[in-house]
């Protein structure tokens, strides 16, 4: 790690705009409502945030965090668009912590929302020589991962659907997700085929909402917000993108395996796989769980699969994974999931998660990943 | 008017070698310094990142790494739906994803061995028949 953090970061409040389909509001709304929810949950003046990032996808007009903050008073502070693909929120994240952790800012702003339209995710333009070959489609990526997952662990069909199962029933608990049904394993593999061997519910929806959070320097917190022992510390902040990999196992296109980051998250953390009490992960298909679970050396390589089928990741398992419901079934739009993320963890070190609070959490860890090889990991402590 | 003509998908990627394109072969770079192949066009080698490169003809065979039957393909795609996409491994290294033609669903294996289908696609703006590079079993 090249730069080094001067200072403790601290998250002081997160806020949500439910994630779902609202074709009555428009992007700027959801962010809206998230960042006033924030600021509300950290008893923060807005006039008093120094610096904003807000991560976002699809273009739906320029300057969107501008048009966003502008209707609650123009500060005259910075404001910065993040677009990181499917980890666009957690890279605005990843900007406010290490601006101030550089001591460039004492009290930032993150936040991200999305949009996303209907039908299947595509990566490229629409006239990218990349459709007429048919190769670009997000699901079909997460598809050839699954069936080469299952030839190399001989993991059966079952065990990713049971990822969906789970993502449902957490989803059930929680007001904000898109879904609040929950679904037989049965239900899971029969409902209608996306790209074989991923189904319908083993695919995130295309999705609506906002998230935001507030973080601050731990030496400055006084300036700005009242000590109410709610506030979560930032112990890692990493970012990294591909590197070259061999054949085989270890190809990118089969496997988006991270490991520079977090290996730079247990390292500047001091904290391992076996320290993490509950864990988000980037779920946008069933099998993203089972290979970032393994990825992030929390279960061994190969071993994801029979972690899901033993019921260890469930809430009330031994690595409680994507307690809110995750990308699966909370819903999934792209800037705002990474932070949707980080709302999750902190509601659940700080005891505030009501029907799906996992029991006495002391540290938990984000990973988000995104188009471009592109991952994102933060942890978060008590 | 001109006369339309058949032309490749991605012309640093296949190289036809007849009017028809029913002919043609697989277009990569390889690293001078630590021998790595890639497909298409790269302006650094992805490894070692050394800029002396030189441009190879791959294999027109390959081994399917992985597959999966598209059922809604996203906007673009002129072809057949549900169509079997495959991810296949040149004895160079690099994959080539692409559509898996003539093959009956209960063929498919991975690690069969395929071969390059070129196949028209789609028509340009001017109404040139765009030919892409696509795979099929290869004959025993
Ligand atoms: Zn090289």
């Amino acid at each position: 790690m090249a730069v080094k953090p001067q200072r403790e970061v601290v998250v002081l409040g997160v806020g949500l705009h439910p994630f779902g389909r609202f074709p009555e509001k428009d992007l700027t709304q959801l962010a809206q409502q998230a960042v006033v929810e924030a600021l509300k949950d950290a008893s923060v003046g807005w006039n008093t945030v120094q610096i904003a990032y807000f991560g976002h996808v699809y273009y739906q007009g320029m300057s969107l965090g501008e048009a966003t903050l502008r209707g609650l008073g123009l500060t005259g502070i910075p404001i910065v668009n993040v677009e990181n693909a499917c980890s666009s929120g957690s890279t605005a994240f990843w900007q406010a912590y290490w601006g101030i952790a550089t001591g460039l800012y004492d009290l930032a702003l993150a936040f991200g929302a999305e949009k996303v339209p209907k039908g299947p995710v595509a990566v490229t333009a629409e006239d990218s020589p990349e459709r007429l070959i048919g190769a670009d489609h997000m699901m079909a990526g997460y598809a050839l991962r699954a069936r080469r997952y299952m030839e190399e662990y001989n993991a059966p069909s079952e065990a990713l659907a049971q990822v969906s199962v789970k993502a449902h029933d957490n989803a059930a608990l929680n007001p904000y997700a898109q879904y609040n049904k929950t679904f037989t394993l049965a239900e899971v593999l029969e409902s209608r085929p996306i790209a074989d061997p991923l189904t319908l519910y083993q695919c995130c929806p295309t999705s609506e909402g906002g998230s935001a959070a507030v973080l601050c320097a731990r030496d400055a917190i006084k300036n700005f917000a009242p000590d109410n022992g709610r506030h979560v510390t930032v112990a890692a902040a990493a970012l990294a993108t591909g590197t070259y990999s061999v054949r085989g196992a270890d190809h990118p296109a089969l496997n988006p395996y991270r490991k520079e980051a977090s290996d730079q998250a247990y390292e500047m953390s001091e904290l391992g796989p076996e320290d993490v009490d509950i864990v988000q992960v980037h779920d946008a298909a069933t099998i993203g769980e089972v290979q970032q679970l393994e990825a992030l050396g929390i279960v061994p390589r190969g071993e994801g699969w029979v972690a899901t089928q033993t019921g260890r990741t469930r809430i009330s398992g031994d690595i409680p994974t994507n307690t809110d419901g995750g990308l699966l079934a909370m819903g999934h739009p792209f800037g705002a999931s990474g932070i949707r993320m980080i709302h999750e963890i902190v509601t659940q070190l700080r005891g505030e998660a009501g029907p799906r609070q996992v029991k006495d959490p002391k540290v938990g860890l984000a990973h988000c990943s995104g188009a471009g090889d592109v991952t994102t990991i933060h942890i978060l402590k008590k | 008017m001109s006369e339309k003509k058949r032309i490749p998908v991605v012309p640093s990627r296949l190289k036809l070698l007849n009017e028809e394109g029913t002919e043609g072969v697989l277009l990569g770079v390889r690293c001078r310094r630590c021998g790595e192949h890639f497909f298409g066009s790269v302006v650094f080698c992805q490894n070692c990142t050394s800029g002396d490169l030189g441009p190879v003809e791959l294999s027109n065979h390959g081994t399917l790494y992985s597959y999966t039957i598209v059922r809604r393909p996203p906007d673009g795609w002129r072809g057949n739906v549900p169509y079997i996409l495959g991810q296949v491994e040149l004895p160079e290294g690099p994959h080539v994803l692409s559509e898996v033609v003539d093959c009956p669903l209960e063929g498919l294996k991975v690690g069969m061995a395929l071969e390059l289908a070129l196949l028209v696609g789609g028509e340009d703006a001017e109404g040139n028949e765009i030919v892409v590079y696509k795979w099929r079993q290869a004959k025993p």
